[in-house]
């Protein structure tokens, strides 16, 4: 046990915890010095980062000279995965949109949230529950809906091998019905191109996992015909990423200035790996404005070309001009289907409704906050459906209950 | 006699005892349930409902709306949708007080006045009693007994406030019923008649 006090304003406060922090105190030491020397070597990758990016070629001669990698993207592994320019626009140069009248807009905010299978509860199940908020801007109160799953069934529980399923099959599973439930509830919004639906999840819209197995396969052709379902809904979808880490611009840039014979040998030696993409918009972007266009030719997205969803991205910084955030800026990626880009459909609003969304929450969409609140399985929740579970197990003749080990982390959790 | 028969949950049972529990309740603030409101819970494994009295609502802490009320400016249209989201949708972590008041059975007519044999049992679900459940708890002035002996509870506000509502009730006999009601006060608070006027001041006031 450890007894801390701590320094404060008024009387002062003593902490108890369990953590010998005293025994720690060298490696606390240590990890604040690693942080200070990575901000500093990050301060100079930016000002080296800063003129490439001002010295960038137009959008089709940089295309033009990372075609070499593209080729190799699409065959050879390790693959580079930079980004490429998705539009003649100039690559280099941020994009600043005045606040438009949002008036008829739909925002749709959509994020879900779930109880895994655990071996020591008192029955094997899981739970999904996707939780979406209609923004329609006509100064009303925002619609809610929530959808949930119960998955109980052996076939459901468990993958090709058996296994229980994990973390990643459920993140699919989750991620599948959150553009479906994003698709039935843009059929029923979407009234004609005066009032544009978006649609926002928590998260990409590009799949995320590698293919492994049938199933993946499977999973990844169902959420293609999610995302078709809301396209065909007249609906945009809009993937919403916040502190984005990667850095596909940041490897753009260093292949920008590689020697197109050098392209083959030298992308991966990239001098700016202290960087992410955030930190570098961070620098490079004024509040309020974006990036052009970019897509990234990795597997994944090929197979979402393959299905007329190819998924581009920009990054915007979500703080106002108006907005004092103690000089924090908030950089988020955002991300869409080609198509939404290319076509008639309104996106032209929809930088102005994200910088709208952020500025009441401080930098993060009120429509996803609220969507994440709607979602959320709690504790007391899932109490309850275990209570009920119990029940229902109980007038079959069955006698459940969870697993001594589970109920012993429940008492010491509650500390 | 108007009927609110229509079943309105509030919440599960966070803790209780026999004098009381709380629940914990995440509801749209129309449905926060008032002060004197009567509402009940099952106990003794859903053999009997015990009824009890809100005398207090607690509003938690709720950081997302801390951060909201910096950035937000009430009246201007740039945030209308938010405010009337927070207000109609939004729900609101609250706890929720009841004082037990007595305890019936589902083929017994009849209800026992005081404190139940055993609390309800934490999780269990909480509905504010019909208004026909109300007017047969309060057909007898001993629905306030436990509220008198319970010196943890706003009780000399509590009983008023449980009197009145349960008043139009019983509607042909408004008067007799609050006229029985403060002769019991009268016969149970005697020897205390500085708290006995201030119970019935409330009454005669309302």
């Amino acid at each position: 046990m450890c007894v801390q006090q701590l320094a404060g304003s008024g009387a002062p406060h003593i902490m108890v915890t369990m953590l010998r922090i005293e025994r720690l105190r060298n490696d606390i030491a240590e990890l604040s010095r690693l942080a200070a020397t990575a901000q500093r070597r990050q301060l100079e990758a930016v000002q080296l980062a800063r003129r490439w990016w001002d010295e960038l070629p137009d959008a089709v001669d940089l295309r033009t000279h990372l075609e070499p990698l593209l080729q190799e993207s699409a065959g050879m592994a390790p693959s580079w995965s930079g980004g490429v320019p998705a539009t003649i626009a100039p690559p280099g140069e941020p994009v600043s949109r005045p606040i438009t009248d949002l008036k008829g807009l739909i925002a749709i905010g959509v994020d879900g949230s779930q109880i895994f299978p655990d071996r020591h509860a008192l029955a094997l199940y899981y739970l999904i529950q996707v939780g979406a908020v209609i923004f329609r801007y006509n100064g009303g109160a925002p619609g809610v809906e929530v959808r949930e799953w119960l998955h109980y069934k052996e076939e459901e529980l468990f993958d090709e091998q058996d296994y229980l399923i994990g973390s990643e099959a459920l993140g699919q599973e989750r991620m599948i019905k959150e553009m479906e439930v994003l698709a039935e509830l843009s059929a029923t919004e979407y009234q004609g191109p005066d009032s544009p639906v978006l649609g926002l999840t928590d998260g990409p819209l590009l799949w995320p996992y590698v293919q492994r197995g049938r199933s993946t396969g499977e999973k990844l052709g169902t959420y293609m015909k999610a995302l078709k379902s809301v396209q065909a809904s007249g609906a945009i979808p809009v993937g919403y990423v916040d502190r984005p880490g990667g850095r596909p611009l940041l490897d753009m840039l260093w292949a920008s200035r590689l020697a197109g014979e050098d392209l083959g040998e030298k992308w991966s030696e990239n001098p700016l790996q202290p960087l992410d993409d955030e930190i570098l918009m961070m620098h490079l972007l004024a509040p309020g404005e974006h990036t052009t266009w970019f897509t990234r030719p990795i597997p994944t997205n090929t197979r979402h070309a393959g299905a007329g969803q190819e998924i581009w991205f920009c990054y915007q910084r979500l703080d106002g001009p108006d907005q004092a955030r103690g000089g924090h800026p908030t950089i988020a990626r955002i991300e869409v289907p080609s198509w939404a880009v290319i076509g008639e459909a309104p996106l032209a609003p929809m930088h102005a409704m994200l910088l709208h969304q952020a500025e009441a929450l401080d930098g993060y969409p009120y429509v996803l906050a609220r969507a994440h609140e709607e979602a959320l399985v709690t504790t007391l929740d899932k109490a309850a459906l275990e209570q009920s579970i119990q029940r229902e197990l109980f007038g079959a003749g069955i006698w459940a209950r969870a697993s001594d080990k589970a109920r012993q982390k429940l008492l010491l959790g509650r500390r | 006699m108007p009927s609110t028969s229509k079943v309105i949950a509030i919440g599960n049972v966070l803790r209780a005892d026999i004098r009381g529990f709380v629940i914990a309740s995440r509801i749209p603030e129309p449905e926060v349930p008032t002060f004197g409101t009567f509402v009940r819970a099952p106990i003794q494994h859903d053999r009997a409902q015990l009824i009890g009295l809100v005398y207090d609502i607690r509003l938690q802490d709720d950081p997302f709306l801390r951060n909201l009320a910096v950035t937000v400016r009430s009246g201007d249209p740039a945030f209308d949708e938010i405010i009337a989201d927070q207000r109609d949708n939004r729900v609101i972590p609250v706890e929720i007080s009841v004082a037990s008041v007595a305890y019936h059975y589902p083929d017994d007519p009849q209800c026992r006045y005081g404190l139940p044999p055993q609390p309800p049992m934490i999780l269990h679900q909480i509905t504010v009693c019909a208004s026909e459940e109300v007017h047969r708890i309060t057909r007898s002035p001993d629905f306030m007994r436990a509220l008198l002996d319970n010196r943890d509870i706003p009780a000399d506000e509590l009983i008023p406030t449980a009197l009145l509502r349960a008043a139009p009730l019983h509607a042909k006999a408004e008067y007799d019923f609050l006229l029985d009601a403060g002769r019991y006060l009268a016969r149970n608070l005697g020897r205390d008649p500085a708290r006995l006027e201030r119970i019935l001041q409330r009454i005669a006031w309302a």
